[in-house]
């Protein structure tokens, strides 16, 4: 048989066309995606809970605005949403919004991705930027441009099981404690399964063998950085234009120093193998961990599946009350196709309406100040009883520098915190090398304030 | 014959006046051959040109470009090399990618070709073993680490819970504690090589297939002069299987830049810290898709695609060296 038999010709004439029809379809397929019909899609990330707060908010404003439809594109987790969306901006096909952390958004505020709001909101009858927080607002100003419109304002707080508080009679966490009534308390809650006070430290025994530990907190920057103001010190240099982390003052080493030491030294949170084996929330869920130090994202979390009686604190204090900031925001891609339908689920999003159906999954502290006040954040039938915690703590929240680089910071200063945290890495190496390896990335970054 | 001109032709076998009268219908039928061909071969030779070579071209040029995949390309020529040779994050995924070529590749070639010798024959389940030793390598890769995510919990994972057997306060019956697989850099790396050493299925079924393919009467001489069972795969099989092991050891030395990539995003994270198990694949990955570097990226690539070269080009003359040795 030769090849240039008829059945071979055909063959490769039917190859070629599917071939270029294939090559067609798919860049039609690109071009389709974004050339202003269709559904409004918002790229977001989240637990299953959050996702479904979002579900609840979409169907909301569907059946308020009847035929309007947004499609939620649902991400992993914040590496793959800045994945998702750096890529599908780079094929001219974005997501027409997207929610991310003001820690986040800088690198692509920096690039001209996000289209500014001002003359929008300036527009708008629905959006007032005076009716929300004004912290979550100018933390996604990018060179005095409102960038992005900010869903919530929260701060960091202590998660407790109220239920294994009583168990020990160990008085629940008072309304002003310091970090030494947080360390106490850590201690008292660290319990073998006989229900024995333990130190969850290595001994000549073996592994401690604790069934509950007292608290669980994160080695990141973020969470450290409410502790290190409290006493005084600060995290960067220059908060506008930061040039380094300034983790080697007293007050910053201080801070740091207790927080390794709980782990360290009195062995009141997991170790790291533990950690890999049951991260903290799922330790907390399933009831062996008395405390954690979370947002306020992990309130779904805990109102769908938290089998135990639990509540909120406010942070323990060294000298002030300090809180660091939580936000993320809807943020419109410049390269939208659907503008004009994004935003108006944008205005239905940042309405009160919006607000209160979003505040009512329990995912968020509404960042309109009406809303986080009225009893659709504050329903005294759901728990956490104590969710004042988080409206008191605004006044006191700071901000993280916004750059354009931060992800890169977060991710080089957990590795090294998290080694001086469980493997017991001195502590002036660890701040040391923090220094040496983040300087060049702060010296790439862009800064909102430019 | 013709005149004059003749002698200025070139030397040929036939006849040159009885050339026209022969190759016309044979001319006719090799362009017909050669349109099919390809025809036949463009959808590959578009799928190569758009999907690897303008690729590669474009990865090459944006090496010395400052690019965010948003704004223009800005040309910066060397400074994304300059700045890779001092960056420890990238020295650290450099020499963990290498370590991790230098064990895992010949440590899959070894097993791949144990298996194949050992299921080359007919026996009682050997089916069954062969389906068990292809089978990791069907499992979707993500899947495949999510499910060594598990075996490698450190305190639920039942590789950690069978080692502890027979000890005591978690402790293996030797005493010792058991491999902190997520949490201790050198355990960490040797859990990727592990993970990897299941995932030779492809190897396995050449192999198998090189080794039933060799002709039976070596082996039946080899038995005459009373061989050794270790003589035969030293002195037999093994050179006659030396072409298809060496092909699938480029190849595999080629792909372990590539096959630590899903081990280290979706078990380790590139961790323990600090970065024991970030490989090139994942440090190019991080910095092109989560910061959005592109060019420093492609920079990285460029260097993973030269290591590539130098990799090959050193087990080529390795294998050459060797066939001459062996000839002399």
């Amino acid at each position: 048989m030769t090849l240039s038999s008829q059945p071979s010709r055909l063959l490769a004439l039917l190859l070629f066309a599917v071939s270029a029809v294939g090559l067609a379809a798919c860049a039609g397929g690109a071009e389709g995606a974004n050339d202003g019909t269709g559904p409004v899609q918002l790229l977001v990330f989240g637990a299953p809970e959050e996702l479904e707060a979002y579900r609840t908010l979409v169907a909301a404003y569907e059946v308020a605005e009847p035929g309007a439809e947004v499609q939620l594109v649902e991400a992993s987790d914040r590496e793959d949403l800045i994945a998702r969306l750096g890529t599908s901006i780079a094929g001219g096909s974005p997501p027409d919004l997207f929610l991310m952390n003001y820690r986040y958004y800088g690198q692509f505020a920096a690039t001209d991705a996000i289209e500014p709001l001002d003359e929008r909101i300036a527009a708008s009858d629905v959006v007032d930027p005076d009716a929300y927080y004004p912290t979550a607002m100018n933390a996604f100003q990018w060179q005095d441009r409102q960038l992005c419109l900010p869903q919530n304002v929260s701060s960091l707080a202590v998660y407790y099981n109220r239920d294994l508080f009583e168990q020990y009679d160990v008085a629940e966490p008072p309304a002003d404690w310091t970090w030494s009534d947080l360390l106490t308390t850590a201690i008292a809650t660290t319990r073998d399964a006989g229900g024995a006070v333990v130190r969850g430290t290595e001994s000549e025994g073996g592994p401690p063998q604790v069934a509950v530990y007292g608290l669980g907190i994160e080695p990141t920057i973020i969470r450290v950085a409410p502790f290190v103001w409290s006493n005084g010190g600060e995290i960067v240099d220059d908060l506008d234009r930061p040039t380094r982390f300034t983790l080697d003052t007293p007050a910053a080493r201080e801070a740091l120093q207790n927080i390794i030491d709980l782990r360290i030294a009195y062995g009141v949170i997991p170790t790291d193998a533990e950690v890999e084996a049951e991260d903290d929330e799922t330790r907390f869920l399933n009831g062996r961990l008395a405390m954690l130090m979370s947002s306020r994202r992990f309130t779904t979390t805990l109102r769908a599946s938290a089998g135990f009686d639990w509540d909120v604190a406010s942070l323990p204090v060294y000298a002030n009350q300090v809180g660091v900031l939580h936000s993320d925001a809807y943020c419109m891609t410049r390269g939208s196709g659907r503008k004009d339908a994004a935003w108006r689920f944008l205005e239905y999003a940042m309405s009160a309406d919006g607000q209160r159906t979003t505040a009512a999954t329990g995912r968020t502290v509404p960042s309109m100040i009406e809303v986080s006040t009225s009893s659709s954040f504050l329903d005294p039938t759901l728990p956490p009883a104590n969710a004042q915690v988080f409206l008191d703590a605004i006044a006191t929240v700071r901000p993280l520098p916004t750059i354009s680089t931060w992800p890169e910071l977060e991710d080089v200063t957990a590795g090294i915190l998290e080694n001086a945290l469980y493997r017991g890495d001195r502590l002036d190496d660890a701040i040391r090398e923090i220094d040496e390896l983040t300087r060049p990335i702060f010296a790439r970054g862009e800064h909102a304030a430019d | 014959m013709t005149d004059g001109p003749v002698v200025d032709e070139p030397m040929v076998d036939e006849p040159m006046i009885d050339k026209p009268m022969i190759d016309k219908p044979v001319v006719v039928e090799r362009d017909r051959e050669h349109r099919a061909l390809g025809l036949m071969l463009a959808p590959y030779v578009l799928g190569i040109v758009a999907l690897v070579l303008i690729p590669f071209l474009v990865t090459i040029v944006m090496a010395f470009a400052d690019y965010d995949l948003v704004r223009a390309p800005s040309w910066v020529g060397l400074d994304n090399f300059v700045e890779l040779a001092d960056d420890p994050i990238f020295r650290a995924a450099l020499s963990n990618s290498l370590l991790f070529a230098a064990i895992a590749v010949p440590l899959r070639l070894v097993i791949a070709l144990g298996l194949a010798l050992l299921l080359h024959r007919r026996a009682a389940a050997v089916g069954t073993a062969r389906t068990a030793a292809m089978l990791p390598y069907a499992v979707p890769e993500i899947a495949y680490g999510l499910l060594w995510l598990w075996l490698l919990n450190p305190l639920y994972g039942p590789i950690n819970q069978l080692l502890r057997v027979g000890g005591e306060n978690g402790a293996t019956v030797l005493g010792r504690t058991p491999p902190q697989w997520l949490t201790d850099p050198v355990d960490a790396r040797a859990a990727i090589i592990l993970m990897s050493l299941f995932t030779i299925g492809e190897t396995f079924v050449i192999l198998l297939a090189t080794r039933r393919a060799l002709p039976g009467e070596v082996y039946e001489l080899a038995a005459i002069e009373d061989a050794t069972g270790w003589d035969v795969v030293r002195r037999v099989t093994l050179p006659l299987m030396a072409p298809v092991l060496v092909l699938l050891l480029l190849r595999d030395a080629i792909l372990s830049l590539q096959i630590s990539f899903v081990p280290a995003l979706v078990v380790t994270d590139g961790g323990p810290p600090p970065y024991s198990t970030t490989y090139l694949s994942l440090f190019v990955y991080r910095n092109a898709f989560e910061y959005l570097r592109y060019g420093y990226a492609a920079a990285a690539t460029a260097v993973m695609l030269l290591l590539t070269l130098a990799a090959v080009a050193l087990q080529w003359r390795l294998v050459r060296r060797l066939r001459w040795l062996g000839r002399t």
